[in-house]
């Protein structure tokens, strides 16, 4: 049974109707077949996005409870000191924040597969797959 | 594991004409996908209340980045 990481971008694309990634990331979520899992960041992300970014506070309390049934699922992996070690190296050698990071060394520690929406920092550097071409 | 619980296993073993090993591996794969098609079934109510708010521009990457903290 497959279980993937999603970062912050594959959730506020699954619950934003008119984003390029919509329709593969709401799949994502949907589908009974896989176990989903993400990063503790990404409640801060997706908090932050519908408040600061889409001026929607109103969709912070259903963002959330979509990651709390994640933690019930896959997972809500914690950001501890040696995630975020690993995550610093990751960010060196790939020229990328520590927040993307951070995602990429989740997954990779933990042996699953990182679905972001992230072409430019996540995606092209080969550390994610695009929420469609996953399987 | 308590002796009671394995008790129950191998009896549900001897009526299924199975072994504990395929019998827990049963249930531990029946309490995966119950919980799979909860998350899953979850997710539908909670996506279509979020897409009652409407479109916010797409670029869910760029807008995650624009708004964390700047160095």
């Amino acid at each position: 049974m497959t279980t993937l990481l999603l970062d912050a971008s594959v959730l506020l694309a699954a619950a934003d109707p008119k984003g390029n990634h919509h329709g593969p990331s709401r799949a994502i979520l949907e589908d009974d077949k896989i176990a989903v899992a993400t990063l503790d960041l990404a409640r801060y992300e997706v908090v932050n996005v519908a408040v600061r970014g889409w001026r929607a506070p109103a969709l912070a309390g259903p963002l959330l409870a979509v990651i709390d049934r994640l933690a019930d699922d896959g997972g809500v992996v914690t950001s501890a000191g040696s995630l975020l070690s690993d995550a610093a190296v990751l960010a060196e050698a790939h020229g990328i924040s520590v927040y993307d990071a951070a995602y990429a060394a989740a997954a990779q520690t933990a042996g699953l597969e990182l679905v972001s929406c992230d072409e430019r920092d996540l995606v092209s550097k080969g550390l994610a797959s695009l929420p469609a071409n996953v399987g | 594991m308590p002796d009671e619980l394995l008790a129950e296993v191998d009896a549900e073993a001897r009526r299924s004409g199975s072994t504990r090993s395929a019998v827990l591996r049963e249930f531990a794969d029946a309490a995966l996908r119950r919980r799979r098609e909860g998350r899953a079934e979850a997710m539908r109510g909670l996506l279509d209340e979020a897409a009652a708010e409407g479109g916010h521009g797409g670029d869910a990457a760029e807008q995650v980045k624009a708004t964390r903290p700047k160095p």
